[in-house]
């Protein structure tokens, strides 16, 4: 609890002094950061430590994003923010018109200062409809999706398996799950990881 | 309900951007992403002739409605979070046998998804599948 407490009023200095570069909480990992934070929300209300939306602006530091109930925020990025898109990876690579989700500390001003921030990641289900080099067509919820394979970067997971870069057993008719990163304003995705039953 | 041990996924539901604009508000009408929610694949007789974990040798999943509790815990890093169910899910009977473990922690069968607010409270959403357990307090 301590390392919990003491991790967020770090992370919130940080953020409020506007400081983007190394704040020494870089160094738990992934795991064990979520570890430390306690679920004190209410079984189904809404998490005020949580955002999604699309990015309106990007302003220094500052994600301004509209929800997609409307409700816009802003996101703080310090030293310290975990960023995924497609990958680990840094804020230059954050983009306006991307959609994330958000998790952090919001502050008393209502900013929310980011712990971690997911752009563009989408979790679906589908069918293959089609295989094609380096890429997957999905049926989706009635919905077509192309989904693209990365080199060095997309991987299976066959029924629980460790994950492996052949994506060759996937078949036509294979109901899978795939992780990735969504095109805006398309129906394309990058493939980071895709399961699928046995 | 005894604990039940599986594995845990993500949904989006509600207002969304992408490709989960289509979800809507699930099973029943009030899911939201940002909230702590959840899909349970037995919610009714129709939810269970879809999501079947009986197929997969799933026993002790108790019919449940919309609203109710359940407490899940990532199994590799002990955090838990309260929900409410709020969707119909997961398809248990797709992935039958698949398991997922951390170290020793293992965890065979989906048999919850939790909303992108609930499931970032214990595990990094980039980590699309984790072993876990569900209770009812």
């Amino acid at each position: 609890m301590n390392q919990t407490l003491d991790r967020r009023r770090l992370l919130a200095t940080a953020a409020l002094g506007g400081v983007v570069g190394a704040t020494g909480l870089g160094s738990l990992a992934p795991e064990a950061a979520f570890a430390a934070e306690p679920a004190t929300i209410e079984p189904g209300a809404p998490d005020p430590n949580f955002a999604e939306g699309r990015i309106s602006k990007i302003s220094g530091s500052m994600l301004l994003v509209t929800g997609s109930d409307t409700v816009l925020h802003s996101i703080r990025i310090t030293g310290g923010t975990s960023i995924w898109k497609l990958h680990p990876t840094t804020f230059d690579k954050v983009a306006i018109g991307d959609g994330l989700y958000a998790r952090g500390v919001r502050l008393p001003d209502g900013t929310l200062a980011a712990d971690s921030v997911w752009v563009n990641i989408v979790n679906l289900h589908g069918h293959i409809a089609a295989v094609g080099r380096n890429v997957l067509h999905l049926d989706h919820q009635g919905r077509r999706i192309v989904a693209h394979v990365v080199p060095d970067r997309s991987a299976a997971v066959y029924n629980g398996t460790p994950a492996v870069s052949d994506l060759s057993l996937l078949r036509v008719g294979r109901h899978v799950q795939v992780l990735g990163a969504w095109h805006p304003d398309t129906n394309e995705i990058d493939i980071a990881t895709v399961y699928a039953a046995a | 309900m005894a604990a039940l041990r599986g594995e845990v996924s993500w949904f989006c539901c509600g207002s969304a951007w992408g490709p989960c604009g289509t979800a809507g508000g699930g099973a029943c009408g009030t899911c939201r992403s940002g909230n702590y929610q959840h899909a349970w694949p037995n919610t009714s007789d129709a939810c269970l002739a879809i999501t079947r974990p009986d197929r997969c040798g799933v026993t002790g999943m108790t019919r449940r409605g919309c609203g109710f509790r359940h407490y899940t815990t990532n199994l590799c890093n002990g955090a838990r979070v309260g929900t409410t169910i709020a969707d119909c899910g997961p398809q248990t009977d797709l992935f039958c046998g698949e398991r997922t473990c951390c170290g020793s922690a293992c965890g065979s069968n989906r048999i919850i998804d939790l909303t992108p607010a609930a499931y970032s409270a214990i595990a990094s959403l980039s980590a699309g599948l984790r072993p876990c357990s569900v209770d009812t307090v």
